[in-house]
């Protein structure tokens, strides 16, 4: 009689610690991995439990999240994106659907950024030869062109863009070379050649 | 009588019962392997520190190149492959969750070793002179980071190394408050050798 007594009071002082840890009836974890958040606005939701996911600290936009509440044993969950950050064009999600066995941690959400143009006018250019790079990205002009277009950048990223080689028998300058990209097409830089 | 036709039929027993221990159904064991996102000349594989093979990147860039050692096993041999050489611009190793480069051969059915290479980086940095306000910001293009540099900083290197055969260049970001800082050197192609020249200089706006 005693002992059942101690069992009953054992197994509520048991559930009210699980509860008091998630929140839920649940003890399993869900969450996974996320790739393109670099600023807030990503919310995801599973069922009617909601989640924003913060930037990711690491600065790179990638990052581990995890749902603040658990999921039960074989509960079924389907992650899904009700809000992304105003810099991505879309989120992903893969391997947002099944049933809890043990803690998930394989959900991966993957935003891709919205893209701008970048690129600029050139003077009196005569020669060949003239590289420009933004970065890894490389762009070989040649003799007589007016303009130039690098690769797009994504939204909120910097750009900054330099002369890798001059052209044949003249000197370029370039302005307006740097910046971060905002939500419009940046097409003011400049290059100047001479003589 | 009796005795000269037991002799020989002996010996051919004996002749009989060694070849099908040791001669000529015996299992033969061929090293082989597979080498992921070579790109350049020179690897060089060794088994057991003495066979050597040179390996050359695939003809079409991105296929995965197998590799056989000539010499044979025999069951119970055992085999050691290592990187001996690595290629030009790159670094190859042992890839997979379980890679087995070394054991004896006839524990698995087929010995098939996987290795990966990936291209070398070296970090871009430089010196830094009149940095008297904190705040400047460097970035090496869209993807190559950014640096932001405390006050009296005197070097600087990107946290993002650059691959070999990559451009890189560094432009001012922002500059810090009342100051202006110009890059030399700013823009290259990644070599073979970590880049320390792209300085940075900076003076009172005017």
């Amino acid at each position: 009689m005693k002992s059942s007594y101690l069992r009953a009071g054992a197994a509520l002082a048991c559930a009210a610690a699980l509860s008091a840890c998630g929140g839920s009836s649940g003890e399993l974890l869900l969450g996974g991995s996320y790739s393109g958040v670099t600023k807030a606005g990503l919310v995801l939701t599973n069922g009617d439990q909601r989640y924003e996911v913060p930037a990711s600290s690491a600065g790179n936009g990638s990052g581990s999240f995890y749902f603040p509440e658990l999921v039960g044993t074989d509960d079924e969950y389907d992650v899904k994106v009700a809000g992304r950050p105003d810099n991505v064009e879309d989120c992903v999600v893969t391997n947002g659907k099944g049933r809890a066995a043990f803690n998930i941690t394989t959900v991966q959400v993957n935003c891709t950024f919205k893209k701008h143009a970048l690129k600029g006018s050139i003077a009196n250019l005569k020669g060949d030869g003239l590289v420009l790079v933004n970065g890894s990205d490389r762009v070989t002009v040649t003799a007589g062109a007016t303009g130039f277009t690098m690769a797009e950048v994504p939204e909120d990223a910097p750009y900054g863009v330099a002369i890798l080689q001059q052209p044949v028998n003249q000197t370029c300058t370039l302005a307006n070379g740097s910046g971060t990209m905002a939500k419009v097409d940046v097409t003011n830089l400049a290059v100047t050649c001479a003589p | 009588m009796k005795s000269f036709l037991i002799r020989p039929a002996l010996a051919l027993a004996l002749a009989a019962g060694l070849a099908a221990c040791g001669g000529g159904d015996k299992a033969e064991f061929t090293v082989s392997g597979a080498v992921y996102n070579l790109a350049y000349e020179g690897l060089q594989l060794t088994n057991n520190g003495g066979d050597t093979i040179t390996i050359a990147p695939p003809a079409k860039a991105g296929d995965q190149v197998n590799f056989s050692f000539p010499g044979k096993l025999e069951y119970g041999d055992t085999y050691n492959v290592q990187v001996s050489k690595q290629p030009a611009h790159q670094s190859c190793g042992l890839t997979g969750n379980y890679p087995v480069n070394a054991d004896t051969a006839g524990r698995l059915a087929a010995i098939n070793i996987p290795f990966a290479c990936s291209i070398n980086t070296q970090p871009i940095g430089g010196k830094v002179s009149g940095l008297t306000v904190a705040g400047l910001q460097l970035a090496n293009g869209s993807t190559g980071g950014v640096v932001t540099l405390d006050k009296d900083a005197t070097a600087y290197t990107f946290p993002l190394p650059v691959a070999y055969n990559q451009t890189y260049g560094v432009t001012v970001l922002k500059n810090p408050d009342g100051l202006s800082c110009s890059v030399s050197n700013p823009a290259g192609t990644m070599g073979d050798v970590a880049i320390t020249n792209i300085d940075v200089a900076c003076v009172p706006r005017t």
